[in-house]
């Protein structure tokens, strides 16, 4: 029994409560469904994010000048605030390398977290046409699935060991994350040594698992968000949903920023503790 | 055990939240698409436009403080040259005076000198002119007095006569 239903009349006052209301169970499930193969609720709504983003930059630069005005101006204050925040975290050598994915991934985490919250997604679909029986959503928040958090994170774990590797060398990457830290001699030396090369394996345990845990924070916070308001919709009666939410919203909107800055935060402070030198080794470079 | 433990939960968390490989390379290249976009067509350009912006700002400021100095220096520089002028115009303005004063005393020297000159050739002048006065008035007086004896006496006098009367006549006068 297949049946639409969500309306567009609907989406214009909407709550996701009220679409599911009217067949669904309210339910957003933990995985995105399949809408055709390779193709996801989500990456859908993902497409959508980049649309918008590719509109923002075609806006901004379409007729770029030297005394920028309108949109360009909005847009250059945009990506120079974004570039100002990571250079004071990375400094001016790792900005000038890496901004291009802290920027993207920052405005990408933002336009799809807040495109989330738009009422439809996440609500308007086919009841009991999804992966066992449950209702199948046309769009889903696109960092409400697994897979593109760990897209993102796993491309920045790859980065991670590019830019690591280029700062350091092979020996110094190697060096950053076993090698004993301060001048030691003697037997001392000998334990620290073993101290800090047991640290060592510590800390690649902790590589290893950064990846995974900036997938599900991120994941985990947008996730949590909209089943969050799903449920909160569904303590009003019908027409009246909207109204527990609403505070919810606005802090959902928080949450979405919240979450593109912890994630690339995150990132930008991995990538700088094992790029930086303490003073001993910046007087041998 | 564990390890299969473990790789049991794996399995489950990877079902529960539909972790797949097809949709992880589909999110990938979603996410790689708008990193590239990005970096081509906002980044690019904008930090060009920045940057450029920024070069320009820095060689305007860079070009203040050169006309600034330029500025002091060439304040500094007419300062110099006015004081300088100053100094030539007061140096020159007492040279003139100092010209002007030995100029006037030369001509005053000159003006004295040449109507002395002058006094001296008109007295000159007057004397000669008295000289010749006196040497006609003497040939005149001579003539007249030998004329004057010729008709009292009655003879016809030689020029020796003559000469000796107006010697004697001229010589009576002069004393």
């Amino acid at each position: 029994m297949r049946k639409i239903f969500a309306t567009l009349s609907l989406l214009a006052v909407s709550s996701p409560q009220v679409f599911a209301a009217g067949g669904g169970d309210g339910k957003l499930p933990l995985y995105a469904n399949k809408i055709l193969p390779f193709i996801t609720d989500s990456v859908i709504s993902v497409w959508i994010s980049v649309l918008i983003i590719v509109l923002f930059v075609r806006l901004t630069t379409k007729k770029m000048e030297m005394v920028p005005s309108g949109f360009q101006n909005f847009g250059e204050w945009v990506i120079e605030s974004i570039y100002s925040f990571f250079e004071g975290i990375l400094g001016e050598h790792l900005v000038k390398r890496t901004f291009w994915f802290f920027g993207g991934t920052f405005l990408l985490i933002l336009v799809t977290n807040w495109l989330a919250l738009i009422p439809g997604v996440g609500t308007i679909g086919l009841v009991g046409a999804g992966k066992d029986g449950g209702d199948l959503y046309f769009l889903r928040g696109g960092n409400a699935d697994i897979n593109m958090t760990m897209a993102m994170a796993f491309t920045f774990a790859l980065l991670w060991f590019y830019w690591a590797i280029t700062e350091n060398t092979c020996k110094g990457f190697l060096c950053h994350i076993f090698a004993p830290k301060g001048q030691f001699a003697g037997i001392m030396k000998v334990g620290m040594v073993a101290i800090f090369f047991l640290v060592g394996i510590l800390e690649v345990v902790s590589i290893c698992i950064r990846p995974v845990a900036l997938s599900f924070r991120l994941f985990g916070n947008i996730y949590g968000g909209e089943q969050t308001m799903g449920k909160l919709m569904g303590l009003a009666p019908d027409y009246l949903n909207w109204l527990p939410s609403l505070p919810f919203y606005f802090m959902e909107i928080l949450v979405g920023l919240v979450q593109a800055v912890v994630f690339t935060l995150l990132c930008a402070v991995f990538l700088k503790l094992i790029c930086e030198h303490d003073h001993h080794e910046e007087e041998g470079h | 055990m564990i390890t299969v433990l473990g790789a049991a939960g794996l399995t489950q968390i990877i079902q529960d939240f539909g972790v797949s490989v097809p949709l992880l390379v589909a999110q990938f290249i979603n996410f790689v698409l708008v990193i590239f976009i990005l970096k081509k067509f906002a980044f690019g350009p904008v930090q060009a436009m920045l940057e450029q912006r920024k070069n320009r700002i820095a060689e305007g400021e860079e070009k203040l403080k050169r006309i600034e100095k330029q500025l002091a220096e060439s304040e500094s520089t007419s300062a110099a040259t006015l004081e300088q002028a100053n100094a030539d115009a007061k140096r020159i303005i007492e040279e003139a005076k100092e010209g002007a004063t030995v100029m006037t005393e030369q001509k005053n020297q000159e003006a004295i000198a040449s109507a002395q000159g002058i006094i001296a050739k008109a007295h000159e002048a007057a004397k000669s002119e008295q000289e010749q006065m006196v040497a006609e008035l003497k040939r005149d007086f001579g003539r007249l007095v030998t004329l004057t004896t010729a008709n009292v006496t009655g003879k016809v006098l030689s020029d020796e006569d003559k000469n000796r009367i107006n010697e004697e006549s001229l010589s009576a006068i002069q004393n």
